[in-house]
């Protein structure tokens, strides 16, 4: 135990004394989610849009109206006429045209569907594909106010009609702010680049000084080694997602509605089979370069299989397979029913059992492999 | 010249005495391009819901088939209370719990207002306004056919919506351009910072510098072979993105080798500052990496739409090199634009620049 | 030889100790004992195989044939309890840079059990012996090549072990430093402890109880420096060295 003691004190040491890795470190949690918590953010907002008129009557003015009635689209500055469509959207002046063509509002009182005309730049496809649901999500409450008039015009019919309406109630997040839900995503990437990454350099740079065949030669035993490499990144990481998460409570206002004891053991779980990854990582590198490579890897697959972006239902079955050995997929759920959705241990139990299986697995993996590497 | 060769000389065996290195950065970007190819498909599918059938009268059971006919919702849980719905949220079974309430069907045939209730998990904003949106989606077609049974003109507005450049929303077309991007500057950065930093820390540096090389020599001879390994890089991602994800090419080839040359520049200079600045492997790669990574990735414009960004960090986006690479990129491979003199130019301003002050700062440290 | 043997005064024992890389025999089958209390003085050139010998002497490397034993203990077996008697200083100085002077020493101490009483006596005894006592706050990178390879010393040994195997020790350094180090050793051989040392100074070996030299892996010669000198029929060791390798 005091072996262990006197390597967490060393390492602690070793970190603090570059400044710009002190640095580093008290500074990532608040820069990355400063920035990124503003940058992660699917709401759209200020779509450069244009409108080609033709019909110019009061009905397409009332359109054009209801189209800008959010931020979501902004009228930009362009000469957009039906036959410049494609130059002026291939130079990036406007994102989205919207047409309406002459004989808008005379198909319409005569009770004949009149054809508008929806141009997106699909490029970007995420945010063309958003823009258009958006519109055709106005374009569809235009109809169906533009019916409802014609209905009560032909009120003259004998029987009213049935309708059925729908009233949709948000749990958890009434805005709908898409950042309450990126961010906790944020912070377990905060705490996965502290946690993997440096152990893994930690480990491979005494092997690359030569310091550690001079443990090699003194009674500790691998797994004191271990313990006193990786319980200072334990430590670091912790501090990390308290710091993470009070900024995104008291900054971002996000709420927190689960435990905070439920938020340190998923940490703690999750962490350890990130620091198994780091360990892991440095039994089978010979140098920094090399363990900073393979921590990449896993980091890359991680965010990628995580449903960090996207929901994980979305994937091919082959892809969902893949899935289930990325610590991440459990760990975030965790998270994001903590913040948001207000969950006890019972909701979410299978999260915690499956982040302690992968634990115990990766870390005898990375016990085992890194007791090759020392003997 | 000689001294410039002799120092890439050197570098490309420290490169080819690492193969697993090697394999991972070259490895690395395909494993993206294939996860985010084949994983993000951003045409939303397969969501589970809830349903809590109160009525049970053939209207309410058409009401549900049309919600789940489409690919869009699958159903997963028939609820027999109002009081399972939030743990079923809280567990994450379902997105979405529709209700209709008994009486559904009566109203409707008596010409009523019909209300049916949504209850949407609104944890994941984006995902929740999707479902929203479907299914109100639902609900007007319902009605449209109401209407329809009684001879009236559903639809008095038609829209027909165009997707110009990429019609079909694939999200390779989307993706291939973004890597590109993301894989050049993360390679590059990574690589070069480190590389230099880890002769800083075996002191081998100290020992090149007393030889008559210049710093400049140094510096070009230590750049080249990454810049070679980036730019295969790059290379291999289009490739694969043109055979196997059928990604357009729509402009020249040469042209888009062009501006990647010069963000290559710039990619390069970047690492080398970072190099100049770090002692160790260790500050030099989280350096790299956070400087890069998520920026390239969530600054750009790759994934996230900048413009929907507050005003000062839309201006952080604007001195992203990625941001106006990126816009080249997909001008010119899925619409065939090749003229940016502005977003040009800035990256070209960028290079010099970065290149000036690394050159500057790296003699100062060493000098 | 001429010394009694017993088991009891035998520090470090080695019998047909092998290690073979691949197709390449680092050390082919070498015999040894060393006495306790004994400077023994293990000799050869660049790449004869000293280092891979030490190195399986101190149950880093295991041995691909034979047997080493440190006091009585077979390597092989009991690793653990060797490591608690041996104090190992490697060629490369394996001091962390990036911390100060005392800090590693208390560092070492701290891995060898010591007690945090211990390690403050102890240390500033050290830093004394030493003569680091005014570095204490230094930042180990800023020692000079000398210092650092005292301070090295000082880092293997908060344990008084009975036994120190010093590979290549003063490579590097220059003569006056070399002057207080081996001053250093004979303290230390005086107060019991049995040295291990390899070197390719060949005035070094002056200074040993009994030396070997070692040519490709295996050993040529083994007695005290006086009797190889006579042996060989030459005056200095450095004469007797280059006639055995050449020959």
């Amino acid at each position: 135990m005091q072996i262990i003691r006197y390597l967490v004190i060393k390492e602690f040491r070793q970190i603090f004394r570059d400044h710009m890795m002190a640095r580093i470190i008290i500074l990532i949690p608040f820069v990355q989610l400063l920035i990124l918590g503003y940058a992660v953010n699917t709401d759209l907002k200020n779509v450069k849009t244009a409108i080609v008129d033709q019909d110019h009557t009061p009905q397409s003015r009332q359109l054009i109206k209801s189209m800008y009635a959010s931020d979501l689209f902004l009228p930009a500055k362009s000469d957009v006429t039906p036959d410049n469509l494609e130059d002026r959207l291939g130079s990036d002046q406007v994102d989205l045209i919207l047409w309406i063509p002459r004989g808008y509002a005379e198909a319409q009182s005569r009770h004949q569907s009149a054809q508008v005309g929806v141009f997106l730049d699909g490029r970007n496809s995420s945010i063309a594909g958003r823009a258009g649901g958006y519109t055709l999500g106005i374009l569809r409450q235009e109809n169906q106010r533009l019916l409802e008039n014609s209905t009560l015009n032909a009120s003259a019919f004998s029987l009213p009609i049935g309708r059925i309406t729908a009233t949709t109630r948000f749990f958890y997040n009434p805005d709908l702010t898409s950042r309450d839900y990126m961010i906790p995503g944020i912070v377990a990437l905060i705490v996965t680049i502290i946690t993997a990454f440096l152990t893994g350099m930690a480990v491979v740079k005494e092997k690359e000084v030569g310091t550690l065949e001079q443990l090699m030669v003194t009674p500790i035993t691998p797994l004191q080694l271990i313990a006193g490499k990786t319980i200072p990144f334990l430590i670091l990481g912790m501090i990390e997602l308290t710091f993470a998460t009070l900024f995104a409570v008291l900054y971002f206002k996000l709420p927190f509605t689960g435990s905070i004891l439920l938020l340190f053991l998923g940490a703690l779980l999750y962490i350890m089979v990130t620091l198994s990854v780091g360990v892991f990582a440095s039994a089978v590198s010979r140098t920094q370069q090399q363990a900073m490579f393979t921590v990449w890897f896993f980091l890359v697959y991680g965010i990628l299989t995580s449903g960090f972006f996207y929901p994980l239902e979305n994937m091919p079955a082959f892809v969902q397979y893949l899935t289930y050995i990325n610590p991440l997929r459990y760990f975030l759920p965790i998270l994001r029913g903590l913040f948001l959705k207000g969950v006890g241990f019972f909701d979410i139990w299978d999260e915690y059992a499956a982040l302690l299986t992968l634990g115990i697995l990766f870390f005898s993996a990375a016990v085992i492999r890194f007791k090759k590497t020392v003997e | 010249m000689k001294r410039t060769l002799a120092i890439a000389r050197k570098e490309v065996f420290h490169i080819l005495r690492d193969p697993r290195s090697l394999m991972v950065s070259v490895l690395m970007p395909l494993m993206m391009l294939l996860l985010f190819g084949y994983a993000i498909d951003m045409e939303l599918r397969d969501l589970p819901i809830a349903i809590l059938d109160q009525d049970r009268t053939p209207l309410s059971r058409e009401f549900i088939s049309h919600m789940t006919s489409s690919e869009f919702f699958i159903k997963n849980a028939d609820l027999a209370s109002r009081d399972q719905i939030e743990a079923g949220f809280r567990r994450s079974e379902y997105r979405a719990a529709i209700i209709i309430p008994k009486g559904f069907d009566e109203k409707v045939t008596r010409g009523e207002e019909s209300p049916v209730q949504v209850l949407v998990d609104g944890a994941d904003a984006t995902t929740a306004q999707t479902v929203d949106n479907y299914i109100s989606q639902v609900v007007i077609l319902l009605n449209n056919r109401l209407v329809e049974n009684r001879e009236f003109q559903a639809t008095l507005l038609d829209p027909r919506i165009r997707f110009f450049f990429n019609p079909q929303l694939r999200s390779a077309d989307f993706v291939v351009p973004g890597l590109v991007a993301v894989i050049m500057m993360m390679i590059c950065a990574l690589l070069t910072s480190i590389a230099v930093a880890r002769e800083k820390e075996t002191g081998t540096l100290e020992q090149i510098l007393t030889t008559p090389v210049l710093a400049r020599n140094v510096m070009i001879g230590k750049v080249m072979p990454y810049m070679l390994i980036s730019a295969f890089d790059a290379a291999l991602v289009l490739i694969v993105g043109y055979f196997v994800f059928k990604v357009p090419m729509a402009g020249s080839w040469l042209v888009l080798a062009g501006y990647s040359t010069m963000y290559l520049l710039i990619a390069l200079s970047f690492g080398l500052l970072i190099s100049s600045v770090s002692k160790t492997q260790q500050v030099a790669m989280m350096m790299a990496l956070l400087a890069t990574l998520l920026p390239t990735l969530l600054l750009s414009g790759f994934i996230f739409s900048v413009d929907s960004m507050p005003l000062w960090l839309q201006v952080v986006c604007h001195a992203n090199p990625a941001f106006y690479y990126l816009k080249i990129l997909r001008g010119i491979m899925l619409s065939g634009h090749a003229w940016y003199p502005l977003e040009g130019g800035i990256m070209l301003g960028m290079a010099i620049f970065l290149m000036t002050l690394a050159v500057a700062r790296f003699r100062d440290r060493l000098e | 030889m001429s010394k009694p043997e017993s088991n009891n005064h035998i520090a470090v024992k080695a019998e047909k100790l092998t290690r073979r890389f691949g197709d390449f025999t680092a050390v082919n089958s070498i015999d040894l004992q060393v006495q306790k209390g004994e400077i023994f003085g293990f000799l050869g050139a660049n790449g004869a195989g000293k280092t891979t010998a030490i190195r399986m002497l101190c149950g880093l490397l295991r041995p691909s044939e034979g047997e080493a034993w440190i006091e009585g203990l077979p390597v092989s077996k009991s690793a653990e309890k060797i490591k608690r008697r041996i104090g190992y200083m490697s060629q490369k100085f394996s001091l962390y840079n990036d911390l100060k002077v005392w800090e590693n020493l208390e560092f070492y101490g701290g891995i060898y059990g010591l007690s945090k009483s211990e390690i403050e006596s102890a240390s500033d005894i050290m830093l004394a012996r030493l003569q680091l006592a005014e570095y204490r706050n230094t930042m180990t990178v800023e020692l000079p090549l000398g210092f650092k390879q005292r301070l090295a010393l000082g880092c293997a040994i908060p344990h008084n072990p009975g036994i120190i195997l010093l590979d290549e020790p003063t490579s590097g350094v220059d003569p006056i430093a070399r002057r207080k180090f081996w001053d250093l050793i004979y303290e230390l051989a005086e107060s019991g402890t049995t040295i291990f040392v390899t070197t390719h100074y060949m005035d070094e070996a002056e200074y040993c109880s009994r030396v070997s030299i070692m040519v490709h892996g295996k050993i040529v010669a083994l007695d005290t420096p006086r009797e190889l000198k006579k042996q060989q029929k030459v005056t200095t060791m450095q004469d007797v060295f280059l006639k055995l390798v050449e020959s």
